[in-house]
């Protein structure tokens, strides 16, 4: 059964053309819209294997690529696994209308594992390193980064493969493998983002007390630090969080932040 | 300093490669970390981009495009962080806080365009109807020079056209005013950790958020890599927690 299903691979399509989905996915945002999100770019890099395979029957090559301008918003360095998949069920002769209802099934859990593996553990991971390593005016922070991401980038050939030829059973490795290592990670980002917090969040209160002639004492120096340093950097935060949780838009908590600032600076608060 | 001229069409270049960069999220060159320096290079004071890149890609570590909400632009704020930096002479902190409002501008802009594109939607499907590929790719190229022609004229207007306004409407900020950009400059990353920790705290993991933030208090460092290391320990301590329970008993006992 499984010797027959490998025999099928590579009759249409050439292993070029799934490594070519590997560079091509990055049409995958090309004229992204808000009405159907990454669906043309989807489209375009699918492109080249739909004409192979539907070389001789136009018919069908107008209906799957009718399918595929259907809504998608899936990640963008993991959607060339979908298209591999995808890729290798139509050249099976799957019905269309199958390859469809997969492609639905599983654009969002794809985008789920990408936003966690990506922009919630690497990223923060990466810039907490890098940016304060640039802060000291090291270069090495700005082509750590690069190149990590270039790493990130060429994950996407393999990752095209692994749709073609494994198919869904991978997604449930992935899955697994991301479900184990992800609540490490998580601890990871969440002690830098501590560290974070102290060192990057900067408020200094300005104003002094008088508390007998002559002799006053300063709010930040006096009382705040004496407490704990940088416990106003740290309520601030979590100030931000509280509301971000209360579904407070980011941007209007970026214009009141610049707002509250400018009042406090004048009134010689911070 | 002034933008000249060649500076201003350097600085536009780079603007339109990575804004595409932005938009197709390919090689991640439009972050702050990268674009800052870029940017720095080329007005010459790779300082100061360096800077720069430390605080506009920690306050826009947790900003990003997740779940639908689009963030101020990260490649506009980079730019005009180095610039303003440069061309007002204020400090990098208040040239961020100064630069915002025209990532917020970006941002605005870029969603006009990914609304109007919707209407091509009707193009692609007919062209679907007549099986014709080579129409959908025309769209996709069409997308891409609409993002980079949109991004070089906003960036040549911000960066040179309207750089003495600029200059003169910071300088004819009184002090207060200025002084106000800098404290936001010192507030603003506290959003973006935020935004951060509200996708990946969970309560049992605020141990390490309080240990990572007490190592960066009390002791003296240079940079965030000790306190990465600490997490590293932690992370290993669960991770071979989680395995050995998986386990069972006997592997805990003997050595």
């Amino acid at each position: 059964m499984k010797a027959s299903k490998k025999e099928k691979k590579y009759q249409k399509v050439s292993k070029r053309d799934i490594t070519a989905l590997g560079y091509r996915s990055l049409l995958n945002q090309a004229i992204f819209n808000y009405e159907r999100m990454q669906n043309i770019g989807f489209t375009a890099t699918l492109a080249p294997c739909l004409k192979k395979i539907y070389k001789n029957d136009k018919k069908k090559l107008a209906e799957v690529t009718e399918d595929n301008l259907e809504f998608i918003n899936t990640h963008n360095v993991l959607v060339p696994f979908l298209e591999g998949l995808m890729v290798s069920l139509y050249e099976g002769g799957e019905d269309p209308e199958t390859v469809k209802k997969i492609k639905i099934s599983m654009f969002g859990p794809l985008a789920g594992i990408g936003d966690a593996i990506f922009w919630f553990t690497v990223m923060p991971i990466m810039s907490g390193i890098c940016a304060s390593l640039a802060s000291e005016g090291n270069v090495l922070g700005p082509i750590l980064y690069f190149l990590v991401f270039l790493a990130v980038f060429i994950l996407r050939f393999p990752l095209a493969h692994m749709g073609y030829s494994t198919g869904v059973s991978a997604l449930d490795k992935i899955q697994a493998n991301t479900e184990k290592v992800g609540n490490s990670a998580s601890i990871l980002g969440v002690t830098i983002l501590g560290g974070l917090i102290a060192s990057y969040v900067s408020i200094t209160l300005l104003p002094q007390i008088e508390i007998s002639d002559g002799t006053f004492i300063s709010l930040q120096t006096d009382l705040f630090d004496k407490i704990i340093p940088n416990l106003l950097p740290f309520a601030f935060t979590f100030l931000i969080y509280f509301l971000l949780k209360k579904k407070v838009n980011p941007t209007i908590l970026i214009l009141s932040t610049l707002v509250v600032s400018v009042l406090l600076a004048f009134f010689g608060i911070l | 300093m002034e933008v000249t001229l060649l500076m201003g069409i350097i600085i536009t270049l780079i603007a339109m490669v990575v804004a595409l960069d932005s938009s197709l999220e390919g090689f991640f060159i439009f972050r702050p970390i990268i674009v800052c320096p870029l940017i720095g290079l080329a007005v010459g004071d790779l300082e100061t981009g360096l800077l720069a890149a430390g605080i506009v890609e920690l306050a826009f570590a947790g900003i990003t495009a997740v779940g639908g909400v689009v963030p101020p632009d990260a490649v506009m704020t980079s730019i005009m962080t180095v610039v303003l930096a440069k061309t007002t002479g204020e400090p990098v902190a208040a040239a961020f806080a100064l630069a915002v409002p025209f990532g917020l501008l970006a941002q605005f802009i870029g969603n006009i365009k990914s609304t109007v594109l919707s209407f091509f939607n009707k193009t692609a499907d007919r062209y679907a109807k007549e099986a014709n590929l080579g129409g959908i790719m025309r769209l996709c190229i069409f997308g891409m020079t609409l993002t980079v022609v949109i991004y070089g004229v906003l960036t040549f207007l911000s960066v040179y056209v309207a750089q003495d306004a600029l200059v003169d409407l910071v300088n004819m900020m009184p002090e207060w005013l200025t002084h106000g950009f800098s404290v936001a400059g010192g507030l603003l990353p506290a959003i973006g950790f935020a935004m951060l920790l509200r996708v990946i705290l969970k309560a049992k993991y605020v141990p390490y958020l309080l240990a990572g933030f007490l190592f960066a208090t009390f002791i003296p460092i240079d940079n965030i890599l000790p306190v990465a290391i600490m997490g590293v320990a932690f992370a290993l301590l669960e991770y071979y927690r989680v395995n050995n329970t998986n386990k069972g008993g006997e592997s805990n006992e003997g050595i």
